[in-house]
Protein backbone atom coordinates (compact mmCIF):
# COMPACT_ATOMS: atom_id res chain seq x y z
CA UNK A 1 0.00 0.00 0.00
CA UNK A 2 1.65 3.19 -1.13
CA UNK A 3 0.57 7.20 0.29
CA UNK A 4 1.92 10.32 -1.67
CA UNK A 5 3.75 12.88 0.61
CA UNK A 6 1.40 15.45 1.01
CA UNK A 7 0.96 19.47 1.15
CA UNK A 8 4.41 21.13 0.83
CA UNK A 9 6.83 19.72 -1.33
CA UNK A 10 9.39 17.01 -0.45
CA UNK A 11 12.36 19.18 0.74
CA UNK A 12 10.29 20.83 3.47
CA UNK A 13 9.04 17.66 4.79
CA UNK A 14 12.11 17.52 7.53
CA UNK A 15 10.47 15.48 9.99
CA UNK A 16 10.38 12.23 7.70
CA UNK A 17 13.75 11.84 5.27
CA UNK A 18 14.21 9.63 2.58
CA UNK A 19 14.35 6.08 3.97
CA UNK A 20 13.12 6.44 7.29
CA UNK A 21 10.37 4.35 9.20
CA UNK A 22 7.53 5.59 10.70
CA UNK A 23 5.74 3.52 13.26
CA UNK A 24 2.18 4.08 14.10
CA UNK A 25 0.33 2.68 17.37
CA UNK A 26 -3.33 2.83 18.08
CA UNK A 27 -3.22 4.48 20.94
CA UNK A 28 -1.28 7.60 23.07
CA UNK A 29 -0.52 5.40 25.71
CA UNK A 30 1.32 2.49 23.67
CA UNK A 31 2.97 5.01 21.61
CA UNK A 32 4.25 7.08 25.02
CA UNK A 33 5.25 3.77 26.16
CA UNK A 34 6.92 2.68 23.20
CA UNK A 35 9.03 5.74 23.21
CA UNK A 36 9.59 5.51 27.07
CA UNK A 37 11.25 2.02 26.73
CA UNK A 38 13.41 3.01 23.17
CA UNK A 39 14.93 6.40 24.99
CA UNK A 40 15.90 4.23 28.40
CA UNK A 41 17.58 2.48 25.45
CA UNK A 42 19.20 5.37 24.17
CA UNK A 43 18.09 4.33 20.62
CA UNK A 44 18.09 7.44 18.19
CA UNK A 45 14.34 7.59 17.85
CA UNK A 46 11.97 10.55 17.79
CA UNK A 47 8.04 11.14 18.69
CA UNK A 48 6.67 12.78 15.68
CA UNK A 49 3.12 14.35 14.76
CA UNK A 50 1.91 11.21 12.24
CA UNK A 51 2.64 12.35 8.77
CA UNK A 52 -1.18 13.70 7.79
CA UNK A 53 -1.17 10.81 4.69
CA UNK A 54 -0.93 8.26 7.54
CA UNK A 55 -3.43 9.04 9.68
CA UNK A 56 -3.25 7.56 12.75
CA UNK A 57 -6.05 7.97 15.77
CA UNK A 58 -3.97 9.64 18.19
CA UNK A 59 -1.62 11.34 15.61
CA UNK A 60 1.94 10.24 16.76
CA UNK A 61 4.06 8.32 15.43
CA UNK A 62 8.11 7.20 16.29
CA UNK A 63 10.63 7.82 13.67
CA UNK A 64 13.86 5.91 13.13
CA UNK A 65 16.10 5.42 10.43
CA UNK A 66 17.40 1.67 8.94
CA UNK A 67 20.49 1.55 11.16
CA UNK A 68 18.29 1.55 14.43
CA UNK A 69 15.41 -0.52 12.73
CA UNK A 70 16.96 -3.96 14.05
CA UNK A 71 17.51 -2.70 18.16
CA UNK A 72 14.01 -0.81 17.94
CA UNK A 73 11.73 -3.30 16.33
CA UNK A 74 13.29 -6.36 18.19
CA UNK A 75 12.77 -3.82 21.36
CA UNK A 76 9.30 -3.23 20.78
CA UNK A 77 8.48 -7.15 20.17
CA UNK A 78 10.20 -7.96 23.43
CA UNK A 79 7.87 -5.60 25.29
CA UNK A 80 4.63 -6.64 23.25
CA UNK A 81 4.53 -3.16 22.17
CA UNK A 82 4.84 -3.90 17.94
CA UNK A 83 3.69 -0.54 16.02
CA UNK A 84 -0.04 -1.00 14.85
CA UNK A 85 1.34 0.42 11.25
CA UNK A 86 4.53 0.66 9.99
CA UNK A 87 5.81 2.65 6.74
CA UNK A 88 8.72 3.35 5.24
CA UNK A 89 9.41 6.97 3.54
CA UNK A 90 10.71 6.15 -0.29
CA UNK A 91 10.83 9.30 -2.37
CA UNK A 92 7.41 11.01 -2.46
CA UNK A 93 5.70 7.70 -0.89
CA UNK A 94 5.44 5.79 2.26
CA UNK A 95 4.75 2.68 1.43
CA UNK A 96 3.52 -0.02 4.36
CA UNK A 97 6.23 -2.57 5.72
CA UNK A 98 4.88 -3.81 8.27
CA UNK A 99 1.70 -3.98 10.86
CA UNK A 100 -1.71 -4.73 10.03
CA UNK A 101 -1.83 -5.84 6.70
CA UNK B 1 19.61 48.48 -4.69
CA UNK B 2 20.22 47.30 -1.26
CA UNK B 3 23.04 44.59 -0.20
CA UNK B 4 23.02 42.07 2.15
CA UNK B 5 26.28 39.83 2.98
CA UNK B 6 25.25 37.04 4.93
CA UNK B 7 28.39 34.39 3.89
CA UNK B 8 29.96 32.74 6.17
CA UNK B 9 26.34 32.75 8.50
CA UNK B 10 25.17 29.22 9.03
CA UNK B 11 21.25 28.02 8.66
CA UNK B 12 18.70 29.58 9.62
CA UNK B 13 20.86 32.88 10.11
CA UNK B 14 20.89 33.71 6.28
CA UNK B 15 17.04 33.27 5.55
CA UNK B 16 16.51 35.68 9.13
CA UNK B 17 18.97 37.88 7.98
CA UNK B 18 17.54 38.45 4.57
CA UNK B 19 13.76 38.59 5.67
CA UNK B 20 14.78 41.56 7.97
CA UNK B 21 16.43 42.85 4.81
CA UNK B 22 13.46 42.22 3.01
CA UNK B 23 10.96 44.22 5.43
CA UNK B 24 13.68 47.05 5.56
CA UNK B 25 14.23 47.46 1.99
CA UNK B 26 11.18 46.61 0.00
CA UNK B 27 11.43 46.39 -3.20
CA UNK B 28 15.13 44.62 -4.71
CA UNK B 29 17.89 43.03 -2.46
CA UNK B 30 21.00 41.73 -3.35
CA UNK B 31 22.19 39.05 -1.05
CA UNK B 32 25.59 37.55 -1.20
CA UNK B 33 25.99 33.73 0.22
CA UNK B 34 27.36 30.39 0.50
CA UNK B 35 26.97 28.08 -1.88
CA UNK B 36 24.71 25.00 -0.36
CA UNK B 37 22.14 25.29 2.36
CA UNK B 38 22.31 28.57 2.89
CA UNK B 39 21.59 29.45 -0.91
CA UNK B 40 19.05 27.01 -1.38
CA UNK B 41 17.15 28.28 1.90
CA UNK B 42 16.81 31.50 0.70
CA UNK B 43 16.25 31.15 -2.74
CA UNK B 44 13.40 28.84 -1.59
CA UNK B 45 12.34 31.36 0.91
CA UNK B 46 12.43 34.41 -1.72
CA UNK B 47 10.80 32.37 -4.26
CA UNK B 48 7.88 31.54 -1.50
CA UNK B 49 7.16 35.00 -0.86
CA UNK B 50 6.59 36.23 -4.63
CA UNK B 51 10.38 37.02 -5.11
CA UNK B 52 12.17 36.83 -8.67
CA UNK B 53 15.37 34.91 -7.60
CA UNK B 54 18.38 35.71 -9.86
CA UNK B 55 21.47 33.81 -9.44
CA UNK B 56 24.71 34.59 -10.14
CA UNK B 57 28.32 32.78 -8.92
CA UNK B 58 30.95 35.38 -7.70
CA UNK B 59 33.80 35.27 -5.89
CA UNK B 60 33.70 32.97 -3.00
CA UNK B 61 29.84 32.53 -3.32
CA UNK B 62 27.29 32.94 -4.92
CA UNK B 63 24.85 36.79 -5.34
CA UNK B 64 21.30 36.36 -5.59
CA UNK B 65 19.38 39.51 -6.82
CA UNK B 66 15.51 39.37 -5.59
CA UNK B 67 13.10 41.39 -7.03
CA UNK B 68 9.76 41.92 -5.57
CA UNK B 69 7.05 40.45 -8.83
CA UNK B 70 4.22 42.33 -9.96
CA UNK B 71 1.61 39.72 -7.71
CA UNK B 72 3.56 39.89 -4.66
CA UNK B 73 1.57 42.15 -1.62
CA UNK B 74 4.09 42.76 0.91
CA UNK B 75 0.92 44.42 2.89
CA UNK B 76 -0.39 42.18 5.40
CA UNK B 77 -3.82 40.54 4.89
CA UNK B 78 -6.76 43.02 5.85
CA UNK B 79 -4.22 46.24 5.15
CA UNK B 80 -4.43 47.92 8.49
CA UNK B 81 -2.24 46.10 11.19
CA UNK B 82 1.72 45.99 9.89
CA UNK B 83 3.46 44.10 12.93
CA UNK B 84 4.57 41.03 12.03
CA UNK B 85 2.36 37.49 13.53
CA UNK B 86 3.88 36.17 16.79
CA UNK B 87 3.33 33.60 18.58
CA UNK B 88 4.64 33.16 22.35
CA UNK B 89 5.59 29.92 24.26
CA UNK B 90 5.09 31.08 27.36
CA UNK B 91 5.85 26.98 28.65
CA UNK B 92 7.13 23.99 27.58
CA UNK B 93 3.91 22.66 27.93
CA UNK B 94 0.63 22.78 25.94
CA UNK B 95 -2.27 23.23 27.54
CA UNK B 96 -3.24 22.16 31.40
CA UNK B 97 -2.95 18.69 32.89
CA UNK B 98 -0.53 15.80 33.11
CA UNK B 99 2.95 17.80 32.83
CA UNK B 100 4.22 14.47 30.63
CA UNK B 101 1.32 14.48 28.06
CA UNK B 102 1.45 18.63 28.32
CA UNK B 103 4.96 18.54 26.90
CA UNK B 104 4.45 15.97 24.72
CA UNK B 105 1.37 18.46 23.21
CA UNK B 106 3.84 21.52 22.78
CA UNK B 107 6.64 19.16 20.59
CA UNK B 108 4.02 17.53 18.78
CA UNK B 109 2.51 21.43 18.02
CA UNK B 110 6.39 22.59 17.13
CA UNK B 111 6.65 20.05 14.68
CA UNK B 112 3.55 20.18 13.15
CA UNK B 113 4.28 23.74 12.61
CA UNK B 114 6.90 22.71 9.89
CA UNK B 115 3.90 21.48 8.08
CA UNK B 116 1.60 24.12 7.68
CA UNK B 117 1.57 26.73 4.43
CA UNK B 118 1.13 29.67 7.22
CA UNK B 119 3.70 30.44 10.04
CA UNK B 120 4.62 33.16 11.89
CA UNK B 121 7.56 35.57 11.45
CA UNK B 122 8.63 35.46 14.69
CA UNK B 123 8.50 32.74 17.99
CA UNK B 124 9.25 33.93 21.38
CA UNK B 125 10.34 31.76 23.81
CA UNK B 126 9.86 33.04 27.90
CA UNK B 127 10.03 31.02 31.09
CA UNK B 128 10.38 27.13 30.76
CA UNK B 129 9.64 27.90 26.87
CA UNK B 130 13.10 28.34 26.57
CA UNK B 131 13.59 24.43 27.52
CA UNK B 132 12.30 23.87 23.67
CA UNK B 133 15.40 25.69 22.40
CA UNK B 134 18.28 24.69 24.58
CA UNK B 135 20.81 21.64 23.31
CA UNK B 136 18.56 18.36 24.30
CA UNK B 137 15.68 19.59 23.22
CA UNK B 138 13.52 17.73 20.78
CA UNK B 139 12.51 20.10 18.99
CA UNK B 140 15.66 21.73 17.63
CA UNK B 141 15.34 20.02 14.18
CA UNK B 142 11.61 21.59 13.76
CA UNK B 143 13.02 25.00 14.67
CA UNK B 144 15.74 24.98 12.16
CA UNK B 145 13.61 24.54 9.61
CA UNK B 146 10.92 27.22 10.83
CA UNK B 147 14.33 29.26 11.13
CA UNK B 148 15.68 28.33 6.99
CA UNK B 149 11.16 29.43 6.54
CA UNK B 150 11.71 32.90 7.42
CA UNK B 151 10.22 32.23 11.36
CA UNK B 152 12.65 34.42 13.80
CA UNK B 153 13.08 32.14 16.50
CA UNK B 154 14.15 34.51 20.11
CA UNK B 155 14.25 33.45 23.44
CA UNK B 156 13.73 34.79 26.56
CA UNK B 157 17.84 35.93 28.19
CA UNK B 158 16.96 36.36 31.93
CA UNK B 159 14.95 33.17 31.66
CA UNK B 160 17.69 31.09 30.02
CA UNK B 161 19.93 32.39 32.49
CA UNK B 162 17.48 31.36 35.42
CA UNK B 163 17.33 27.69 33.68
CA UNK B 164 21.57 27.74 33.46
CA UNK B 165 20.74 27.33 29.80
CA UNK B 166 22.78 30.38 28.75
CA UNK B 167 25.28 28.83 27.24
CA UNK B 168 23.04 25.82 25.43
CA UNK B 169 20.86 27.79 23.37
CA UNK B 170 20.80 25.58 20.49
CA UNK B 171 17.95 27.52 18.16
CA UNK B 172 17.82 31.06 17.48
CA UNK B 173 18.66 33.92 18.99
CA UNK B 174 18.58 35.73 22.43
CA UNK B 175 16.81 38.52 23.37
CA UNK B 176 15.52 40.78 25.75
CA UNK B 177 12.26 42.38 27.24
CA UNK B 178 12.36 45.27 25.54
CA UNK B 179 12.11 43.24 22.62
CA UNK B 180 9.74 41.27 24.07
CA UNK B 181 7.42 44.08 25.03
CA UNK B 182 7.76 45.95 21.86
CA UNK B 183 6.99 42.47 19.62
CA UNK B 184 3.84 41.83 21.44
CA UNK B 185 2.40 45.26 21.15
CA UNK B 186 3.54 46.44 17.47
CA UNK B 187 2.31 42.80 16.31
CA UNK B 188 -0.24 42.60 13.68
CA UNK B 189 -1.18 39.53 16.12
CA UNK B 190 0.02 37.45 19.36
CA UNK B 191 -0.77 33.73 19.97
CA UNK B 192 -0.45 32.76 23.21
CA UNK B 193 0.96 29.17 23.97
Amino acid sequence: MRFSVSGLNSKEQIVVRDGDYVAIFNSIHRVMEAEKLLKGKRLAILLIPAPRTLAADCGLAIRYAEEARAEVEGTLAQAGLLPKELYRRIGEDYTKVGGDL
Amino acid sequence: MKNVDVRGLSCPAPVVSVKRALEEAGGELRVLLDDGAPRENVKRFAQGRGYLVQEEATEGGFALTLTSSAEHQPQPKGGVATGPAVLLIGSDRLGDGPEELGRLLMRNFIMTLVELAELPDRMLFINTGVLLTAAGSEVLEALEALGNRGVEVLSCGICLDFFKKKELLAAGGVTNMFTIAESLLGARSVVRL
